[in-house]
Order: C-alpha cells, then structure tokens, then sequence
C-alpha cells in the first residue's frame, strides 16, 4: 500500500522534528544560563550593561522579522513602539521617584502645575507593566488596520510606517508641556523597588530580566511562526491574494502580527530605556528604525535567530569601531548592510545553513533544514526554472 | 424552478467608462463544466473578478446558488464555496505542497482556530488523497519553489479542490503546459468536472475540443455565442472575431474546411503544403488579399482543431455538390504530396461516408488533380 510508504518518512521526520526541538531548547537554555551566571564574571560592569541594551535591541529584531521576515511587510516605523514601550517605563519610574503630591522637575520649567491626565495611571506599576506592550500594541493595531484594510502593501505600506514615525517623532519633541519633548525622560537617577535605576545592582536587576525577556519572546515568536499560524504568514508575503481566494482573511492576520510586532518593541524600548538611562525622541529617529531592519537582513530574515545574532553582531560591532574611530561607523555600517545584500541575500544565517546545515544536521542526527526565502535568490529561479520549461 | 448554480443578470463592468464587461448574462446549471473562450480583451478574466468579488459589477446583479454576491468580500465568496485558479500559477512558494494543501483544507479560516487548533486528522488524510491525485505525492516536503511549471499549475488546481467548493473558477490551466500535461490536466479537469461546477477559461482551441461540451464565447464583454464546440468552430460570428476581420464563409463552407482539415491531419502531420491547398482554396474564393492569407494561416491552424472524427462532420453535409464539393477538396489536399498508407485509409473511409457513385468520384478526382496541376 502507498499509504504505508508514506509513513515511514513521515513518523521520521516527526522523531526528527522532536529531536530537532529538545536540542534547541537545551541549546536555549545553555545560552541564556550562559549570559546570567556566566558572562557578569567575565565582563565589566560597563560592557556587561552594553551587552544587556544589545540583547534589548535584539528583543525588538525579533519583532522586525516577524512582520518583515515572515509576513513581508517592511516597517520602518518601529521606532513609534520601542519608544512608546520606553516612555510608559519613564513616565512610571519619573513618578515612583517623587513622593506624593510631588511634580516631575521638567514641568515646572514650563509652569505645569498639575500632572497632565495621561500621566495619572502611571502611578501603577502594575498598569505601567501592561502599558509597556498593550499601548504600542493598539497603536500598532490601529494604524495596521487603517493601512491593511484599504490593501496598502509593499512600498507604500513602508513609506507609510516611516511617516508615521516622523508624526510621532515631532509631536514628542515638541510637547514640553506634557513630555519634556526633545529632552526626554532621564531614568537613570529614578527609583526602582527602592533602588536608583543607574546603580550596578538594578543593573543587573535588568540585565537579567532582558534575558528573560529576550527568551520569552522567543519562545513566543517561535510559537507563533512554527504552526500553522507561522504558515499562514509565509503565504501572505507568498501570494496575499491567493490567501484571500482561499477564504481567509488577510487584513485580520497582518493587524495581528503588526501589533505583537509593536507590543515586542515596546517591551524592547522599556528595558532599552533602563539599561540605557534616559528615552528621548532620538528613539523615534528615522536613521535608527532602519538600523532594526539592518539588523535582521544582516543576521538573516525568516530566521528569528538571524534577527538576534544581527542586532547583538551590528551593535557590538559598532560599539567597538565607534569607541576607536568615531567618524567611520556610518559607513562600516553602510558597506556592512551592501556587502550583506549583494554577496549574502539570505544573511549569516542562511549562509551558514547554506554551507554548513548539511554537515550539522548530519551531525545531529536531524533531518535537512528547508532555507529560508527560496523565491529571492537567483539560485532558486535557476532551480525553478526547469529544462523541459525552458525550452518552451 | 431549479436553483442555478452561477447566475449573472445584466452585468456592466466599467473602468474609467472603459466597458471591460457590457451587459453580459451568463447562467450555468449545477455540475456542468463550461468552457468560456474568446479573443485577447474579450473580458474573460474581469468576468472571473466579478464572480470572485475582486471586482464589483457597475450594474447588474450576479448570483451564486441564489446569493447576491454583490454583498460579500472575497475571502467571504471564497467561503461560500467559490474557488479560483490564477492564469499564472499562484501558489505559496516557501512553503511545501503539503502545507499548500493543509492551508487550504482548513475548514476554520478564522485568526484564533489558525493559532490554537492543529491540523484535523481527517484534513490531513484529505491532503494525502489529494496529494496521490495531482502526483504530487513523491514532492510533498519540498517547497513549492522547487517544483516545475505544470506541477505548480496542478498544485493551484489541487488547493483548489481542498477548499470543497461548489465551482471551480480556473483561468488558463494549461498554459505554458506539455501536451502530455496538457492531456493529464483535461483528465483531471473531467473528473473533477462528475462531482463540481467547473467553469474553464481556456486559449487553447484542442484542449478546449477534449473537455467541453457546453463553450461559450466572450467579445467586447458580452456573450457572442454559446453552443457546443462544433456549433462555435462553424459560426461565422465566431470565426469573424477570431480571424479578426470580415469574412463571407458560410457553416457550410466551415464544414468543407474542416473535412479537408481532418484529410491533411491523417498522417499526423498538417504539411505546410496542404496547408496551402486549404489556403488558396479560400483565397481563391474569397480573394483575400497575401496579408489576409498569411494571418488566415495562423488562425487555421488553431482553427482547424485537428481529430475531428469524419463521422461527426460528414453528416452535416446536405446537398450532393457539399458533397462533391468536400471529396474534390479532400483529394486535392492529400495530392498535394505523396499519398501515404494513413491518408489513403482515411480518404477510403470518406468516400464510403459519402457514398458517390463510382464514375462521379473519377470524374471529380481527375478535376482536382487538374486543379493542382493547373497551379503548378
């Protein structure tokens, strides 16, 4: 019988697919120990926190590739939520410092006498907790639903995200009244749980919880990108009308995904913020949103771990060249990102796969792994285009 | 009154005054397959997009099984068991045909049931048969990237049938395609044709002949025509619009065509030189001008759909001279090169159809070889 033929590879490759789990979550694991019992002993205090703003960032390229990796929609507005999900942290922190009754310094510069109402549920730290991904969640959802609904896609659909982000951009920096517009919330000599924000315990405090963080919310794209749902998305950026033909409804899944992209940019933005000391509407930077989608194309889309290694890669990197020659990063920064886009489409990720995932998966008893964006390369349309097809 | 399965009422597309659909009315019964055929521009796939919903009419109402269809979405009309097939294959290339298969198959198209609930055992076996059906079976784990050219199309043509719709939608399926694929993919169709409404959009006038009975002929947006292959290939509004200019043949004159036609393919093999027999034949009569002819050779050669059984076309012949008429042309055509053992097999069968008396056949064999010769 053919059935039986059929299943044999199947219950092979799903022996395969469970194996090919239990080592990534050992390999998880291994890493995350690794950066919070490990890595505090072997670097400065310094460096350690510069480790923990990368591994921040890195939460935020997760977000990137989920809605440009997967589904094929390029943002370059993500600044909007990594800076919401840090200003709610600020504003708490700014509040939990003062004793009742008490004002922010900055309002008085500008004769504010009463905390503006915006301000009032930030006295909550369970509700700022909330706010970190819900705020930037519903504002990703919202102007996700008003660009998807009316099928604004590709270009279009980016150039909307970035002037989006200059929207938000100047109204933070011209709100002193409300936000201290371009001078930002300093967090670094805050309180948090009775401790100042800056100091090498809170510190570490944070350190940690950006690992934390930075697990979970791989572990939640992982998730999300693995079943059907992860499908579901890959047949968007595949053929959207296809998707809609078949019965399903486009817009609903993309508002979706954009808005748990800007909730992980926001949860991104507040441990940012902390690790960093101080949020300003330099967050919402054009140069800086298209920094995060460099970040993915250099470590690979379509690959979550491509999103992480790129952000830590591009940012360590950058951190090392600008502490020694501080005029060249832009341009190391710029050949990095063309040399990537010219000589490796698939980024590190899938040059790696590409070269050795044979040998590794061999190694690991795992069957192959699939490469990711098979239809961009010109490898892939050499392979498509068959010879009985060609001569036509 | 029995519930058609696809109803289009006085449907008006226009785009910037621009008529893509002119007052067409279309209707089709539950389970048949119909092929619409038509000239580039003849609003062939606008009228899919008014069906899908892509497009919504300017006027006019289309029904599907009695629905408004006006009212709905696509995602929604694709739920009301609507299924469409692409001119190009359009499939989810990064993913494997299984997955294809398994999107499609999906009975809850919702965001939460696609997040929570895995793949029913019952969709996954569903995906398997479909899989064996559209020999894909050995390629199931490979992404659809990968496959060739007809086994994406046969893929499409696959997600489509996962989605249990009522009617099948398919534009173009054999484009680009083998004629062995070609072949394969009319199967297919047929089959699919015993348990669903089918509604093909086809170019290619000898797939067209192997899988309709019932064709329908778009022009200008509006239906030309509608009858059986036979009645479309030898009505003259039909021939003017494919041959794109005026012509004066009659069905009757069609018909000699054709039978000489079905003479030049007995040996499998349309010689150009026969071709020019038919050619000069109709010029002669018609005295197009050499630009007319070279572009009437081209439409023939679609035309003329090769394998028309004589038993279908030689009845049709009424009068004795069609008859004398349809054997004089006939031999000329298999004269104009060496006669071979298909041919005189083919011809024999035809004289027996028409049943001559001995003497006119040589009468009118020696008249053609004259013809011929006449011609040099």
């Amino acid at each position: 019988m053919t059935t039986d033929v059929a299943v044999q590879p199947r219950r092979a490759a799903k022996a395969s697919q469970k194996r090919k789990l239990t080592i990534e979550i050992v390999a998880v694991v291994a890493i995350a120990l690794f950066l919070v019992l490990v890595l505090p002993l072997l670097l400065s205090g310094f460096r350690l926190n510069l480790v923990g703003r990368f591994l921040a960032l890195a939460i935020v390229a997760l977000g990137i590739d989920l809605i440009w990796g997967f589904t094929g929609l390029l943002s370059l507005g993500h600044g909007i939520f990594f800076a919401l999900g840090g200003y709610a942290f600020a504003m708490y922190l700014e509040l939990n410092t003062l004793g009742e009754g008490q004002l922010p310094d900055f309002f008085g510069l500008y004769g504010v006498t009463e905390l503006p109402w915006f301000w009032q549920p930030f006295n909550s730290f369970p509700f700022t907790l909330l706010a970190i991904f819900v705020i930037p969640a519903i504002v990703a959802g919202l102007l996700g639903y008003l660009v998807f609904r009316n099928r604004i896609r590709g270009v279009y659909f980016s150039i909307l995200t970035q002037a989006a982000l200059v929207v938000f951009y100047n109204f933070f920096n011209g709100q002193q009244k409300l936000i201290n517009g371009t001078n930002g919330l300093k967090t670094s000599t805050s309180v948090f749980m009775g401790q100042e924000v800056g100091s090498d315990s809170m510190r570490m405090v944070f350190y940690i919880t950006t690992v934390v963080a930075l697990v979970a919310m791989y572990a939640l794209c992982r998730w999300l990108t693995s079943g059907r749902f992860g499908r579901m998305l890959v047949a968007i950026r595949d053929d959207e009308n296809r998707v809609r033909f078949s019965g399903y409804d486009p817009t609903a899944f993309k508002v979706l995904v954009f808005a748990v992209s800007g909730a992980i940019a926001g949860i991104a933005g507040a441990l940012y913020t902390v690790q960093s000391g101080i949020i300003s509407p330099q967050f919402m930077d054009i140069a800086f949103s298209i920094e995060m989608v460099i970040w993915v194309a250099v470590g690979g889309r379509a690959t979550l771990v491509g999103a992480m290694l790129g952000a830590v890669l591009v940012n360590m990197a950058r951190s090392l060249l600008s502490e020694r020659f501080p005029d060249v990063w832009l341009f190391f920064q710029g050949a990095l990102f063309l040399i990537v886009v010219t000589t490796l489409p698939d980024g590190i990720i899938g040059w790696g796969r590409r070269s050795f995932g044979a040998a590794v998966s061999k190694a690991l008893g795992l069957a192959p792994t699939d490469l990711p964006y098979l239809d961009d390369t010109p490898e892939a349309e050499a392979i498509t285009e068959t010879p009985e097809f060609a001569e036509k | 009154m029995s519930t058609k399965v696809l109803d289009i009422q006085d449907v008006t597309v226009s785009f910037d005054g621009f008529k893509a659909i002119n007052n067409l009315n279309f209707s089709m019964d539950e389970g048949e397959l119909r092929v619409i055929i038509g000239p580039n521009g003849a609003g062939k796939t606008t009228f899919l997009d008014v069906i899908t919903g892509k497009t919504k009419p300017t006027e006019g109402v289309a029904y599907f099984k009695g629905q408004d269809l006006r009212k709905y979405k696509e995602h929604e009309i694709a739920r009301l068991g609507i299924g469409r097939k692409f001119q190009t294959p359009r499939v989810y290339l990064n993913l494997t045909p299984r997955e294809n298969l398994e999107l499609s198959c999906n009975r809850e198209k919702n965001i939460f049931a696609t997040l929570f609930k895995k793949t029913p055992t019952a969709e996954k076996r569903t995906v398997g048969g479909l899989l064996e059906t559209i020999g894909l079976d050995h390629k199931a784990d490979v992404p659809a990237a990968l496959l060739s050219h007809g086994e994406k199309q046969w893929l499409e043509i696959g997600m489509l049938v996962a989605q249990s719709p009522d009617l099948l939608l398919v534009d173009e399926p054999v484009a680009g395609l083998t004629d062995e694929e070609t072949e394969q993919t009319g199967k297919l169709l047929m089959s699919l044709a015993e348990s669903h409404s089918i509604v093909v959009i086809e170019h290619d006038m000898e797939f067209v002949r192997q899988i309709a009975r019932q064709v329908t002929v778009l022009h200008q947006g509006s239906v030309l025509f509608e009858g059986t292959m036979d009645q479309v290939q030898n009505d003259p509004k039909v021939i003017e619009v494919y041959l794109g200019k005026e012509t004066t043949l009659t069905p009757e004159q069609m018909l000699l065509l054709r039978i000489a036609a079905t003479m030049a393919w007995a040996d499998d093999n349309f010689a150009d030189v026969q071709q020019q027999v038919i050619l000069d034949r109709l010029s002669r009569k018609f005295a197009h001008s050499p630009e007319d002819q070279a572009s009437l050779r081209d439409d023939l050669t679609n035309l003329l759909a090769k394998e028309i059984p004589l038993e279908e076309l030689v009845p049709q012949l009424t009068t004795q001279s069609q008859r004398e008429e349809a054997l004089m042309l006939s031999y000329e055509v298999i004269s104009s090169n060496q006669i071979n053992q298909s041919e005189a097999v083919v011809y024999q069968k035809l004289l027996g159809m028409l049943g001559l008396p001995p003497e006119t056949v040589s009468r009118l064999e020696a008249a053609a070889l004259e013809e011929l010769a006449a011609r040099g």
